[in-house]
């Protein structure tokens, strides 16, 4: 079972976040990166189906500057066999050029299944996975919840509204991980300490502007405070007819 | 009220195993273990490091030696708060290729001012000798902290973020290694998927590296009944970052309000950048009012004017909090190493209360300890003969020449302000030889405590936080569900859980009715609790605050 | 002349609403570019409902028929809109940042082998060329990018383009089409647990937190939730879901859920940072509690002072008059 996980090196959501000066990118000074959650999913469902089905590789390939290499670690100390890293010192907000370096290296890999997280939770693009998809011309099965495979085949669940939707496709397919796949398990000691001798290739890559062009990176306007509509009970006709007219959510 | 009696003692037979105990899942060997990535254990790596490869490459034939380092954050630095003012000597000594514009410091220290301040008023004081801080330089130890990290990954050292050491793993009186905390359990106790159990990791030298109230350092000394001239005793620091409109330009220290005159204490003001300042209040746990809330002290002072001309219009931007050994000189376990085992840094007690100093000293212990483990290693023996080396270089270093001129300082000052200042002074001009007898001290638990005033302290969100939005800005983001690791005593009456509500700077304790609710996951590991009150335990890895600038 | 595709949405046959804020958008758009505005909509028949795309902008409303279309089927729809993208000559595509859509509009978008402006807030056009504002870090950036490829495809957020009646012909022809096989299939759809809607993502969260004193007392949370008839969902601040009175999987803030609903009514909640940290981003937020100074009325757009045990059961029965 010969399994992908492509994943990305992104800033830890819960930091504040500094624009920076030129207005174009984020402040990156004293940020704290890490893998993105949502590949956490699809690494550690690429390390089950690699134990379920008892033998097997799992590649871990990233798009990302140098310093990526520590991401990539990560998921081999989590259990990963070897790692790739496509070196671009910046990555371009159009989602596709992405998309097609990724394509180029996984094509030739001879994958039954090429695993991504749903979304990076920096630029929430949530693109990339369908598109290598469509450019490997492969089978797409997005925001999975649970995943079941045969041979040659599989079965995931997605959630939709009001339900959930369970799938059938056949192998090799791209799956995008939501959250809910599974718990992904820490990295052990032993693991980490394994993960440094671990072959890990760095590739440099080129990559075209792409068709999105950053104009500007601006923060949200402050919400300024709304009013108070009254008191008690009897504030409550007021409040209703301003949800309906004012504000128009009901 | 006296703390003690509520409180229950450290739980020895959980934190002294003997090796080969049932409970751990994967065992890894390493050589030389170092439990805390903080300065003092960063920097024994380093040196040990250098030591091995320089021995190695001149034919030396230890081979390869795997050095270790344990840190229960996520990532390095995120538990590491100080001022801080840096004394870069240790660094010159670790890296004498480098200069001083290499290391990881801000700016040096130029204007400083010391004020003695009032509710509405401060008055200038000359600088006391030992504050002087030329030639240091402010510093975040996180930033510090990471870049030690760098350098020792670079000389090989593992470094394992995540992981905290839960107990000693002994074979009779020689320490073995560590068992690490197993992650991923419910609150009720029971494994959860992701259940990883405890690590069992042998090492020839484990170095004892916890910072301030060191729980397995604390541990050893009790277990091999290792005591000091006087008890160590502790000061909890609440501190704050912010971004201000106003540049700041001095490193400025002030005496005086709001630490009540029957308490030791003061704060200081740091600034990282002109416009980014590192603030902070410093008390003592032996303050006498059971109602004396550190926290709400520094939301108070704040309003001061001296400080609101700084912060008004500003944005705070990290809080944090942590205790400080304060015992000095007296308060140094009467040996720091045994068979198998040193004690480096705050664990050991190496604090200078006076110069506010603690970082060079944790960064000292490390490489003195480094050496004696290195010549153990060559001699094949890692028993108490060899390490005693690393109590002999201390003790004629310059370490503990500096402690022992201050070595009263800190004491004199438990009969209040004013008797403290005139005690001080005098110690300062006579070099510290009048008064020079050992001033006994009580542990802070054995301090009694009467009920002053109540206070009504109201945050209004902006220049002043509340203690749960405080730990928001801790980046503490502890799992919810995780089990309690707070060891309570058997019995807290009313009084007792409101002082514990207040002795926590983030919230962990409150008075529910007449019984005490303990919120474990807002724990930033100050170990004020375990001073005063219930013992701190280790939670799973990455538990607790992540500290960004601290 | 600019041509502009709204790609729109329909279930079970019925157009579903968010078809009409794609078609406002893209009248937006084609207003600034110089141009018109065509409808699509993929079902398995004649989809009901599409005859007031017209009143919203559309042109043209065109229906392609396929028994494909009848389930979700991205892989199909996607081979479907591309085509049509290429045969009709359009330089702008929008589509709805549905969960359905956020799933489509990457495989078109790689198809025509162009980029894709996913979860847009704001669109607008300038010298011919498209630009367009969207959340990043989870919304607390926002990213204003010109969108230079063509067609220009962008995926707008539901609830933010308000639907804005700019009448046009929207003259209807319907078509059906061949489609190839996809080769993922559907095999089942199962029902979520009766009255469970997750809290992340409802479009109409109610939250409640100590000031109900009691976990009894959130019966009427569920009460009011339930007036608004089926598409709230009732989240917990962090401390009720410590005292146990609430599954952590209903928190909100900290390490529970960040909530992004279109309504936000918090009841009985102080709005402690870690709290607001969850629902900030919310687009109308309501605080009902009996301290006015409570922190949450700084961040709330409209709020009742008063005791919750008397507004809350009042708010439910007007609701319920407003939803039938």
């Amino acid at each position: 079972m010969k399994i992908a996980v492509c994943v990305k090196r992104v800033p830890d959501t819960e930091a504040r976040v500094k624009i920076g000066a030129g207005g174009k990118a984020v402040d990156e000074a004293g940020v704290k990166f890490v893998l993105n959650p949502y590949d956490e999913f699809a690494v550690e469902e690429a390390l089950r189906r690699k134990e379920q089905a008892g033998t097997g590789e799992v590649v871990i390939v990233c798009l990302g500057p140098a310093a990526a290499q520590e991401t990539i670690r990560t998921a081999l100390a989590m259990g990963a066999d070897r790692g790739v890293l496509l070196q671009a010192d910046a990555i371009p907000a159009d989602g596709f050029e992405v998309a097609k370096a990724l394509a180029a290296e996984l094509r030739p890999g001879g994958y039954d299944l090429i695993l991504f997280g749903k979304m990076a939770v920096d630029d929430y693009n949530q693109q990339v996975g369908p598109m290598v998809a469509e450019l490997l011309d492969l089978p797409c099965v997005t925001s999975i919840v649970h995943l079941d495979l045969t041979a040659g085949a599989g079965v995931a669940e997605r959630e939709i509204e009001g339900g959930v939707e369970v799938v059938e496709f056949p192998l090799p397919a791209v799956l995008t991980a939501e959250k809910g796949l599974n718990e992904p398990r820490f990295p052990a000691l032993k693991g980490i300490m394994a993960a440094k001798k671990k072959p890990l290739e760095t590739k440099p890559v080129a990559l075209g502007a792409g068709g999105v062009e950053v104009v500007a990176l601006t923060t949200p306007a402050e919400r300024t405070a709304g009013k108070i509509v009254g008191e008690g009970a009897a504030a409550v006709p007021e409040l209703v007819r301003l949800l309906r007219e004012e504000a128009k959510v009901i | 009220m006296v703390p003690a009696q509520y409180q229950p003692p450290l739980p020895l037979a959980r934190l002294i195993l003997p090796v080969g105990s049932e409970g751990a899942g994967d065992r890894m060997d390493l050589d030389v273990l170092f439990v805390g990535a903080g300065p003092a254990g960063l920097a024994g790596a380093i040196e040990l490091a250098r030591l091995v490869q320089r021995d190695n490459a001149a034919g030396g034939g230890l081979g390869d030696v795997r050095i270790g380092v344990l840190e229960k954050a996520a990532a390095l630095g995120e538990h590491s708060l100080s001022g801080a003012v840096v004394n870069p000597r240790p660094f010159r000594e670790l890296f004498p290729d480098l200069g001083d514009a290499d290391f990881p410091f801000r700016a040096p220290v130029t204007k400083e001012a010391v004020y003695l301040l009032s509710a509405g008023h401060r008055f200038r004081m000359p600088t006391p000798p030992t504050m002087h801080n030329r030639g240091n330089y402010v510093a975040s130890l996180c930033e510090v902290v990471r870049w030690l990290g760098a350098r020792a990954e670079e000389l090989g050292v593992n470094v394992f973020t995540g992981f905290p050491a839960a107990a000693l793993l002994v074979d009779g009186d020689r320490v073995a290694g560590v068992r690490t905390a197993a992650s991923g359990i419910a609150r009720n106790g029971s494994p959860l998927p992701g259940y990883a159990a405890p690590n069992d990791i042998a090492a020839r030298v484990t170095a004892l590296a916890e910072g301030t109230r060191g729980m397995l350092a604390q541990a050893y000394l009790e277990w091999q009944r290792i005591s000091s001239a006087n008890p160590q005793i502790y000061a909890l620091g609440v501190k704050e970052i912010w971004e201000t409109k106003r540049p700041l330009d001095a490193v400025i220290h002030t005496l005086g309000w709001p630490v009540p005159s029957d308490a030791f204490g003061g704060s200081f003001v740091y600034p990282l950048e002109p416009n980014v300042l590192a603030l902070g209040l410093v008390v003592g746990l032996d303050y006498r009012d059971r109602r004396l809330d550190v926290h709400t002290l520094l939301q108070r002072m704040k309003r001061h004017p001296l400080f609101r001309g700084y912060l008004e219009g500003g944005e705070m931007v990290e809080w944090g909090a942590k205790t400080i050994p304060e015992g000095g000189y007296y308060a140094l376990p009467a040996r720091r190493h045994g068979d198998g085992v040193v004690l480096l840094g705050d664990s050991a007690g190496l604090v200078d209360v006076p110069s506010l100093k603690g970082i060079h000293y944790a960064m000292q212990s490390g490489i003195f300890a480094a050496r004696a483990i290195f010549q153990a290693l060559k001699a094949g023996d890692a028993t108490a003969v060899h390490l005693a080396a690393y109590d002999r270089m201390l003790d004629q270093s310059y370490v503990a020449s500096d402690l022992y001129r201050t070595r009263n300082m800190r004491s004199a000052f438990k009969g209040g302000l004013v008797a403290g200042a005139f005690q001080a002074g005098l110690m300062t001009l006579t070099g510290g030889r009048f008064p020079g007898a050992r001033i006994p001290m009580e542990a802070d638990a054995a301090v009694p405590r009467h009920t002053g005033a109540a206070v009504d302290f109201v945050p209004d969100g902006r220049l002043t936080v509340s203690k749960v939005d405080a730990v928001f800005k801790s980046g503490n983001a502890t799992r919810d569900t995780i089990p309690t690791h707070l060891v309570v005593g058997p019995v807290v009456p009313a009084d007792v859980a409101d002082f514990y509500a207040h002795l926590c700077p983030a919230g962990v304790y409150e008075r529910v009715g007449d019984a005490l609710g303990v919120n474990a996951p807002n724990c930033v590991d100050c170990k004020a609790t375990d001073v005063l009150g219930p013992r701190w335990t280790p939670r799973e890895g990455g538990s607790g605050p992540k500290y960004k600038r601290m | 002349m600019s041509r502009v595709l709204a790609v729109c949405e329909q279930r079970d046959g019925v157009l579903r609403k968010v078809s009409h804020e794609v078609v406002t958008a893209a009248r937006r758009l084609a207003d600034a570019l110089g141009g018109e505005v065509d409808a699509l909509v993929l079902g398995a028949a004649a989809v009901r409902g599409t005859d007031v795309l017209g009143r919203y902008g559309a042109d043209r409303v065109v229906t392609l028929t396929s028994a494909a279309f009848r389930r979700s089927a991205p892989e199909e729809c996607a081979g479907t809109i591309a085509g049509r993208v290429q045969s009709g000559g359009y330089d702008t595509v929008l589509l709805a940042a549905s969960a359905t859509g956020k799933d489509l509009a990457p495989r078109v978008a790689a198809k025509l082998g162009v980029a894709l402006a996913q979860d847009v807030t704001d669109a607008t056009a300038e010298s011919g060329v498209v630009t367009a504002v969207r959340p990043i870090y989870a919304g607390k950036v926002l990213l204003k990018v010109r969108l230079t490829a063509r067609p220009a495809i962008l995926a707008i957020r539901p609830s933010v383009f308000t639907p804005v009646e700019r009448p046009r012909a929207g003259a209807a022809e319907t078509a059906a089409v061949d489609v190839a096989a996809g080769r993922v299939v559907v095999r089942e759809v199962k029902a979520a647990a009766a009255g469970t809607l997750d809290v992340g993502e409802a479009s109409i969260v109610v939250s409640g937190g100590r000031g109900l004193k009691e976990p009894a007392n959130f019966k009427l949370l569920e009460e009011l939730a339930a007036a608004f008839g089926g598409v709230a969902a009732v989240g917990a601040s962090r401390a009720v879901v410590d005292a146990g009175w609430r599954p952590h999987a209903d928190q909100v803030g900290q390490t529970g859920k960040t909530v992004s609903p279109t309504l936000y009514i918090a009841v009985g909640i102080s709005g402690a940072v870690q709290h607001l940290a969850g629902m900030r981003t919310s687009k109308v937020i309501v605080a009902i509690n009996k301290d006015k100074d409570a922190p949450i009325f700084k961040l709330a757009d409209y709020g009742i002072v008063g005791d919750l045990f008397e507004v809350v059961p009042k708010l439910a029965a007007e609701i319920k008059k407003v939803y039938g």
